[in-house]
């Protein structure tokens, strides 16, 4: 009995000996700052673009991300920084969005934060990225990062050429579109991000099948923003993947700075001419709401569209006949749709030749920037560039103000 | 078969008030519309005369004249068609698009709108304006067409009627398969324009469509027409009517022919229009009492036309600007109103 206890006794004591022992407290001395050699995490001086936080690194107070976008002009998505991830909330991803959505870009090399589902994890810097619209492509191009596009839905509307070269040489994957996206090719490119858009109806849309196949996806919802630099705002989304903010803010601060000017220039003039976009189609014409994007862009321009007192932000289905009452007399007609030429409006309905416009030649078209396959720029890099697209637009209603400037992205129909 | 004229004298009646109410309710689609005009105005300007409003005038004849007139023939042409259809199956729901008519017709359609076509964008524009207008009616027949005469060739050799109507049937799943697989690899804005046309409408038809849109359709209701005796003859089985005399292998070749005619061609120019080839017969047989197709098939005609031109008089919401998609108010409005009538007439007959 004894003889147990006593073993007893000396393991206890042997394993007292072994507990881990706190670690010496050195004191320093006051005035003695101590020359060390282990690493110690140092707050960056800009966004780490390329690479995560070496390991053991990590300092929780550190500020990973001193430079931060602010946003002005969009309301739809927000972002807040934290010391070493960024909360980005889409207040209406998709139409009819019951909830917001919410992204949390971590620092790669620091830890997530709690509370959030994985599939809203996202490690940035992003290094590999696949796009499903070609509105992105112009954002990745100005803030240098295309080298790290390695996939896309098609390549056959692309008008950027590096983007279509990059698909001729085989170094994007293309994995379709819809909810007929190929989620296995996908999983094996094994992207870091995949970036597409929700239509409104999720049975089509790609999202869905990705993220249940455990792929990281970040809806995009600059397709709903109704004003032009909101829309271009959205450069500071994607960039944001990146931690390229302030390159973000430089080039969206110049387009803004360009776009309000033009817009001043604009508002002084004393006469507005009238003006209707769109075709019909099986006896409907769908006309932009007064508060949608469209509309904006011809309000800014210095125009007076026709409906510009309706408040909706989408398209309102009109009879061909109730367009035709108001319309016939306007000065201008543009965004016309699938026409090249005058003729070709004829064709399709010969109705049109009773509008004003037409029979003045004051016909107008969004797609003078056409691929040879049938993309048209206007819905990609106009994206980006709102400031040229209502240069184009003041010079068409009001040639006087610009005199210098040659038309991008608009063409008169012959 | 000499069976009697179902009382002449109603008949007669009855026709004279069907030609009242189709007259009334072309002249309501006329004057209502989205563009707000004075009745007054409206006879002005049908007269001759010089309206207010000199858009008014364009109004009237270049949209809402063609858009009456097409909801008249496809109004009438559908319900022949149905009519039809129903004697030949001997199925009360039998519809005109039962062989598959209105699937082929969506097949031409969705290929143009869906399909990537034959390589370039560019291209398939290019196509599609080639014939304008046209084009999608153009593409909607070929499908349409390629279905019929599938259709017809199989019906050359098949003995037993429920046989064709069985590969007619599968002819319909097969072409909407193949639409649905053309959705699912579409973009959703494409979809979006591809069920437009599949919602149908009037008012997509020009006078210059009309050359072609109304000379067929008047074709295919006159070989309807020419088919009355066959129809009546088919009523009592294909065996009874073959003892009579009647080569059952041609007539029923020509009543496809002409149903598919007038289904495809209304298809084409329209859309997919539901609900009237099967609900309209059956309304004329209720409130006629007979299965004579002497007084069916002109009945089922001028009832299918006035509901036609009713039904679109309520898409264009008068008033509103906007426009409901045809066949939603074909069926929300037309469904009480037939059930009214056949019920109502069932609580005569036990009485």
């Amino acid at each position: 009995m004894l003889r147990k206890t006593l073993i007893l006794i000396v393991l206890i004591a042997l394993l007292a000996a072994c507990a881990p022992q706190t670690t010496p407290e050195v004191d320093f001395a006051p005035t003695e700052i101590p020359a060390t050699e282990a690493p110690v995490a140092v707050a960056p001086e800009h966004n780490l673009t390329d690479g995560c936080v070496a390991e053991g690194e990590y300092d929780a107070s550190i500020d990973y991300f001193p430079e931060k976008a602010t946003l002005a002009q969009t309301e739809n998505f927000s972002i807040e920084y934290f010391n070493n991830y960024k909360v980005v909330t889409i207040a209406t991803p998709y139409p009819g969005a019951a909830e917001s959505v919410e992204y949390v870009l971590v620092q790669c090399g620091t830890p997530a934060p709690d509370g959030f589902l994985d599939e809203q994890i996202i490690e940035v810097p992003v290094q590999t990225i696949v796009t499903m619209s070609t509105s992105y492509l112009p954002f990745l191009d100005e803030l240098g990062l295309l080298d790290r596009l390695v996939g896309l839905d098609d390549a056959t509307y692309v008008s950027n050429t590096t983007v279509l070269k990059m698909a001729e040489e085989g170094k994007l994957t293309m994995l379709g579109y819809g909810s007929g996206v190929n989620v296995e090719k996908a999983l094996e490119l094994a992207p870091d991000l995949i970036m597409t858009y929700g239509s409104g109806a999720p049975d089509y849309d790609a999202h869905p099948v990705l993220i249940e196949a455990g792929l990281k996806v970040a809806l995009n919802a600059e397709w709903m923003d109704t004003s032009p630099l909101g829309r271009a705002e959205w450069g500071k989304f994607i960039a944001a993947f990146f931690n390229k903010e302030a390159d973000a803010e430089a080039l969206f601060a110049e387009k803004a700075r360009k776009y309000e000017e033009l817009k001043a220039l604009a508002a002084g003039v004393t006469e507005k001419p009238t003006v209707f976009t769109g075709s019909a189609y099986q006896g409907t014409w769908n006309v932009p709401g007064g508060n949608s994007f469209a509309a904006a862009f011809l309000k800014d321009a210095g125009a007076d569209y026709l409906w510009a007192d309706d408040t909706s932000t989408g398209s309102l289905p009109l009879a061909f006949e109730a367009v035709f009452e108001k319309a016939k007399d306007a000065d201008y007609w543009v965004n016309v749709g699938f026409f090249f030429t005058l003729a070709d409006v004829l064709t399709a309905d010969a109705r049109y030749a009773d509008f004003a416009a037409y029979k003045n030649g004051n016909v107008w078209n969004n797609d003078a920037k056409t691929s040879p396959a049938g993309g048209n720029d206007y819905y990609e890099s106009a994206v980006a560039h709102p400031e040229i697209v209502l240069a184009d637009l003041i010079k068409i209603f009001h040639p006087d103000l610009l005199p210098d400037h040659e038309l991008v992205y608009y063409r008169q129909l012959k | 078969m000499s069976s009697p004229f179902p009382k002449l004298g109603l008949r007669a009646w009855i026709v004279v008030l069907l030609l009242v109410i189709l007259a009334a309710a072309f002249i309501l689609s006329l004057t209502l519309g989205s563009v707000r005009i004075p009745p007054e105005q409206v006879w002005r300007i049908l007269t001759g005369g010089e309206p207010d409003k000199a858009s008014w005038a364009d109004v009237i004849f270049k949209f809402r004249l063609p858009k009456a007139i097409t909801a008249l023939l496809v109004g009438a042409a559908l319900s022949a068609a149905g009519l039809q259809m129903q004697t030949l199956f001997r199925n009360p729901l039998a519809d005109p698009f039962i062989l598959g008519v209105s699937s082929g017709a969506s097949l031409g359609v969705a290929l143009v709108i869906l399909g990537t076509g034959a390589g370039s964008a560019s291209a398939f524009i290019a196509g599609l304006n080639t014939f304008g207008d046209l084009s999608l009616a153009l593409a909607a027949s070929l499908g349409a067409g390629t279905v019929l005469g599938a259709v017809l060739l199989v019906s050359r050799r098949v003995q037993n009627t429920v046989t064709l109507l069985i590969l007619g049937l599968m002819f319909g799943y097969l072409t909407n398969a193949v639409v649905s697989l053309l959705i699912y690899f579409s973009q959703p804005e494409r979809v979006q324009v591809f069920s437009l046309w599949a919602s149908g409408s009037f008012g997509g038809v020009t006078w210059n469509q009309m050359r072609v849109f109304a000379p067929v359709a008047v074709a295919g209701l006159f070989i309807g027409f020419v088919m009355i005796k066959p129809l009546n003859a088919l009523l009592l089985g294909d065996d009874y009517a073959r003892s009579l005399g009647l080569n059952v292998r041609r007539a029923r070749f020509w009543i496809i022919l002409s149903a598919s005619i007038l289904a495809g061609v209304s298809t084409a120019f329209c859309g997919p229009i539901w609900f009237i080839g099967v609900a309209v017969p059956h309304v004329a047989r209720t409130l006629l009492n007979t299965a004579d197709h002497r007084a069916l098939l002109p009945a089922s005609m001028l009832m299918g036309a006035s509901f036609a031109l009713v039904a679109d008089v309520i898409a264009q919401s008068p008033g509103s600007q906007y426009v409901l998609p045809l066949n939603v108010v074909m069926s929300l409005f037309g469904v009480p109103v037939i059930l009214w009538v056949i019920l109502r007439q069932r609580q005569l007959r036990f009485s």
